[in-house]
C-alpha cells in the first residue's frame, strides 16, 4: 500500500449518496459515518448539508448525504442541491463517486434517477435497499439482469437490518464504481449542435450535462448573470421546447427502463395487509380521532419529560453564574458574564429538551410512514387558508414550541405556503406562554365550577389557546391574499410502506436538529441577551449611584433579617432606573389604553427576549426577589398592587385579560425571531413578522381591555 | 370508457392511458404514472380531500386537481 506512507497528503475521495425520498439513504450514510457527521449549510438555500467521513482498513472517505429527489429535474431546494452536486456546478462539492440508494420495491422509479446519473457520465454503483420487504412482498430481482443493462456495480442490502453494510464499505474501500457512457441518447431530443455549442461555452465534455445545463442553467442564480443570458438567447434562437425535450426524455427513459425492469424482476403476487392498517389511520373518523389522540400523548410526554431536563439546565446555568461571579472581581466584567452571557447560553440551552423530543416524535411519526398520512389526511383543510398539508406538522410543533415549528416548515416545497406557514407557526400557544397565563388566570379567573364540571381557570386557558388558533388561521387567509407566487401548489406524496422507526436515525435527527439550533440560532439569541442585560443594569450614573449609596447606608444600620428586603427593593429600584426602566416609563402612554403602567412597561420590554422572562421581570419590580419560584407569593403581590391615581387594584380583570391577548399574540421570542432569520435567509420575513404580531396583540388587548374595564 | 383518475371509484383499478399536458405533467411522471401502467384507488381523504393511489407496490397521494390530470381506461 505506497499511499498509506503518505496518508495526510491524500484527499480522501469524496463520495455521494443519491436517491428518491424513503428509501433509506439516510440510514445507510448514518451507518457508515457514525458520529463523524458535520452539518453545515449549502450557500443560499436552507438544505442541511450533511457530510461524514468514514474509514475503513486505514483508509479515509468523505461521505455526503444529498437530498433524496426523483429525478435531475430541480423543483424544490433540496433538489436543486441534489442538481447543481451532481452536475458538478459547485467546485468544492464535486463527489468522486456517487453511491445512488434504490428501493428493491420501486425498482423503475430508481433507476430513472439512476440513468440520468449515468448519463452525466458519473463514477456510480447502485445500492438495492429494503431487500428485506421485496422479499416480504414476494419480489424477486434479477441483479444479474439490471447490471448488465447498465453496466454499473449493484449491491444489495437491507440497511435497517444493517445486512449488506459491510458490502458497501467494501465497495467504496475498493472503488469498485465504473463510468458508462451513456444510457439514452440525448441526441434524440436536443439537436447536436446545440448541445457542441454549450459543451463548448462552458468546457463540458459529457451531453447530457449540457443538455441540463441548457434546460435549467437559466434560472439556476448560482450561473453568472453572462451565462445565464447566453443560455436564454440560444434557446430562443434555436426555438427550443425546453418542456417538451423533457417529457420526451422521460419517455425515452422510462421506455427503456420499463424492458429492463420486465427482464429482471420476478412477482408473485401476494394478498396485501398494508390496507387493513390504513382503513383504520385513514378512517374519515377514527384517522383524525388517532392523530388526536398521538398529539395528546407527544405533549404529555413533552411537558412531563422536558422540565425535568429544563430544570436541570436552568440550575446548572444558575450554580454556574454564581461560582463564576465568586471567583471574578466583582466589576462590569464579572457582571456581564454572570448576568448577561451566561444566562444568554443558559436561554439557548434550556430550550434544547423540548427541541430534540420534538424532533424525536416527528422522526419516529416520519419513520414509521405515520406522517405522511396526517398530511394526507389534514390537506384538505389547511388549504382553504392557503397551507399545505405539511404544514400540520410546525403548527403542531408550535403548541410545544415555535422554534422546532420552524425549523420544521422547510418540508414545503411551495415558497408561499412555506412562509405563510413560518408567519403563522409562532401564534400556536407555546408552553413558555403558559407560566404568564397560569399567573394571571390565578389571579382574576375564580378556582370555580361552571355547569358543574367545567373549571373556569381551565376553560380559561383553553381559550387562550383557541385564540392561538384562532389568530393562525386568521393571519394565514390574510397572507393567502397577499402574497403572491407563479409557484403551483400541489400535493404528491408517498404513503410509505408502515414499519418500525430506526432508532439511530432517531437520535441523528434529535442530535442534529438541537445542534443546528444552539451554533445557528444561539448567536443571535446570545447577542439581544447581552444588549437586554446592557439595559437592564446600566441607567444614568448618577441616578444608579444615587441609589447604590442610599442602599448602602441603610444595609449598615439594618438589622440581619430586614436585609434581603432592602436587597429586593435596591434591585427592584435599580431595574426602574434602568435604561429598559426609562425605556418602560417612556411607552407608558402608548400601552395606558391597554391597561397597563410603566411596570408592566418595564416587563414587556425585558420579556422581548423570551416570555417568561415576564415572572421572573415583574417579580424583580415588585421587590419580590427574582430568585422566587412561588406563583402564589407572586400572585399576593400582584393583587396587592394599587394604582396610586385611581386607588383601584393595578391587575384587575381587564388588565389581566388585556396582557394575556396581549401574549398570546406577541412575537417576544428571540429564539423564534432567530430561527425565522435563519429559516428566511434574511432579515426581511423576522421583521415583518415582529412587527406584524406586535400590532395584532396592541389592537386585540386594547379590545379586550377597552371592552373589559 | 376514459375518465380522470379522480372519479376511479374505491378499490377499482385503472389503466393510465396518458398524462394531460400541464407543468405538473414532469412531475407525475418522474413518480411513475405513465401511460400503460395500473393504479388503483386505495383510499379517498373525507370532504373532497387527496386521493391515495397505488402504482406499482408504493402508495402516492395525490390531490383531486392532480389526479385529474391523469387519464384512465376503469379495467
Amino acid at each position: 500500500m505506497p499511499e498509506s506512507t503518505i496518508p495526510s497528503q491524500v484527499k480522501s475521495p469524496k463520495i455521494a449518496i443519491i436517491g428518491n425520498p424513503n428509501v433509506g439513504k439516510s440510514t445507510i450514510f448514518n451507518q457508515l459515518t457514525g458520529l463523524n457527521q458535520k452539518i453545515g449549510n449549502y450557500p443560499g438555500v436552507t438544505v442541511d448539508k450533511r457530510t461524514g467521513s468514514m474509514e475503513y482498513h486505514g483508509s479515509n472517505y468523505e461521505i455526503i448525504d444529498l437530498p433524496g429527489t426523483y429525478s435531475l429535474y430541480p423543483n424544490s431546494e433540496d433538489e436543486i442541491i441534489a442538481h447543481r452536486v451532481l452536475n458538478q456546478l459547485s467546485e468544492d462539492e464535486k463527489p468522486d463517486f456517487v453511491l445512488m440508494v434504490i428501493d428493491s420495491c420501486q425498482l423503475s422509479r430508481g433507476l430513472f434517477l439512476a440513468t440520468q446519473l449515468i448519463d452525466l457520465g458519473l463514477n456510480l454503483a447502485l445500492v438495492l435497499n429494503m431487500a428485506d420487504i421485496a422479499t416480504r412482498k414476494n419480489i424477486a430481482i434479477k441483479t444479474f439482469e439490471i447490471f448488465k443493462a447498465l453496466g454499473v456495480p449493484i449491491l444489495s442490502t437491507d440497511a435497517r437490518g444493517e445486512k449488506g453494510l459491510d458490502q458497501i464499505r467494501e465497495l467504496i474501500h475498493q472503488q469498485n464504481f465504473s463510468k458508462k457512457s451513456s444510457f439514452i441518447t440525448i441526441e434524440e431530443v436536443v439537436s447536436g449542435t446545440l448541445l457542441n455549442e454549450v459543451k463548448e461555452k462552458f468546457e463540458f465534455t459529457n451531453s447530457y450535462q449540457a443538455y441540463q445545463m441548457l434546460r435549467f442553467g437559466e434560472k439556476d442564480k448560482s450561473i453568472s448573470l453572462e451565462s445565464r443570458s447566453w443560455i436564454k438567447a440560444k434557446l430562443e434562437e434555436n426555438k427550443f421546447d425546453l418542456e417538451k425535450a423533457q417529457l420526451e426524455e422521460t419517455k425515452i427513459r422510462y421506455r427503456i427502463i420499463t424492458s429492463i425492469v420486465e427482464k429482471a424482476v420476478v412477482k408473485t403476487p401476494d394478498v396485501k395487509k398494508e390496507s387493513g392498517i390504513d382503513k383504520i389511520l385513514l378512517h374519515p373518523v377514527f384517522g383524525y380521532l388517532i392523530f388526536g389522540g398521538i398529539l395528546l400523548i407527544i405533549f404529555q410526554a413533552i411537558f412531563a419529560w422536558a422540565s425535568v431536563p429544563m430544570d436541570l439546565i436552568d440550575g446548572f446555568f444558575a450554580e454556574l453564574a454564581g461560582s463564576v461571579s465568586d471567583l471574578l472581581p466583582s466589576g462590569p466584567l464579572s457582571s456581564l458574564i454572570t448576568e448577561g452571557i451566561i444566562p444568554g447560553i443558559g436561554g439557548v440551552v434550556i430550550f434544547i429538551p423540548q427541541i430534540a423530543m420534538l424532533f424525536g416524535f416527528l422522526a419516529i411519526l416520519e419513520d414509521t410512514g405515520y406522517m405522511s398520512r396526517v398530511v394526507f389526511l389534514m390537506d384538505r383543510w389547511m388549504r382553504p387558508f392557503g397551507l399545505h398539508g405539511k404544514s400540520i406538522v410546525p403548527l403542531v410543533s408550535g403548541v410545544a414550541c415555535a422554534i422546532p415549528g420552524v425549523m420544521a416548515a422547510r418540508n414545503i416545497g411551495n415558497w408561499k405556503e412555506k412562509i405563510i406557514t413560518i408567519m403563522v407557526t409562532p401564534l400556536m400557544s407555546c408552553s413558555a406562554r403558559l407560566p404568564v397565563y397560569v399567573i394571571l388566570i390565578g389571579l382574576v379567573v375564580p378556582n370555580e365550577l361552571v355547569l358543574g364540571f367545567v373549571n373556569l381557570q381551565a376553560l380559561a386557558l383553553l381559550s387562550l389557546y383557541l385564540l392561538g388558533v384562532i389568530g393562525v388561521l386568521f393571519t394565514a387567509l390574510l397572507l393567502k391574499n397577499i402574497l403572491k407566487t407563479e409557484e403551483k401548489s400541489f400535493l404528491m406524496v408517498e404513503l410509505p410502506t408502515y414499519r418500525a422507526p430506526r432508532w439511530l436515525d432517531v437520535l441523528m435527527t434529535m442530535y442534529n436538529k438541537s445542534k443546528t439550533f444552539v451554533f445557528e440560532a444561539g448567536k443571535v439569541i446570545l447577542a439581544i441577551s447581552v444588549i437586554l442585560w446592557v439595559l437592564a443594569s446600566y441607567g444614568p450614573p448618577e441616578r444608579m449611584d444615587a441609589i447604590r449609596a442610599e442602599s448602602e447606608v441603610k444595609l449598615s444600620q439594618a438589622s440581619p433579617e430586614e436585609i434581603p428586603a432592602i436587597e429586593n427593593e435596591t434591585s427592584s429600584l435599580l431595574l426602574e432606573n434602568s435604561f429598559i426602566g426609562i425605556m418602560g416609563r417612556a411607552i407608558e402612554p402608548v400601552i395606558r389604553p391597554l391597561g397597563y403602567d410603566w411596570k408592566i412597561g418595564i416587563a414587556l420590554i425585558a420579556s422581548f427576549a423570551a416570555r417568561e422572562v415576564f415572572v421572573s421581570t415583574i417579580a424583580t419590580i415588585y421587590s419580590i426577589g427574582a430568585d422566587t419560584e412561588d406563583e402564589l407569593t407572586i400572585r399576593q403581590k400582584l393583587n396587592q398592587q394599587i394604582n396610586p391615581t385611581t386607588g383601584d387594584k393595578v391587575y384587575n380583570k381587564a388588565t389581566a385579560f388585556s396582557l394575556m391577548v396581549f401574549y398570546a399574540f406577541a412575537m417576544q421570542c428571540m429564539s423564534t425571531v432567530a430561527v425565522v432569520y435563519r429559516e428566511t435567509k434574511g432579515w426581511k420575513w423576522p421583521l415583518i413578522q415582529t412587527a406584524y404580531m406586535t400590532v395584532l396583540a396592541y389592537f386585540s388587548a386594547l379590545l379586550v381591555y377597552q371592552i373589559l374595564s | 370508457m376514459l375518465i380522470t383518475a379522480d372519479s376511479i371509484p374505491v378499490t377499482r383499478a385503472a389503466i393510465i392511458q396518458e398524462i394531460l399536458d400541464s407543468p405538473l405533467k414532469i412531475n407525475l411522471m418522474e413518480l411513475g404514472f405513465l401511460p400503460g401502467k395500473t393504479i388503483t384507488l386505495h383510499h379517498s381523504a373525507p370532504m373532497g380531500g387527496p386521493m391515495a393511489f397505488k402504482l406499482d407496490e408504493t402508495i402516492l397521494a395525490l390531490r383531486k386537481t392532480e389526479a385529474s390530470l391523469i387519464e384512465v381506461q376503469l379495467l
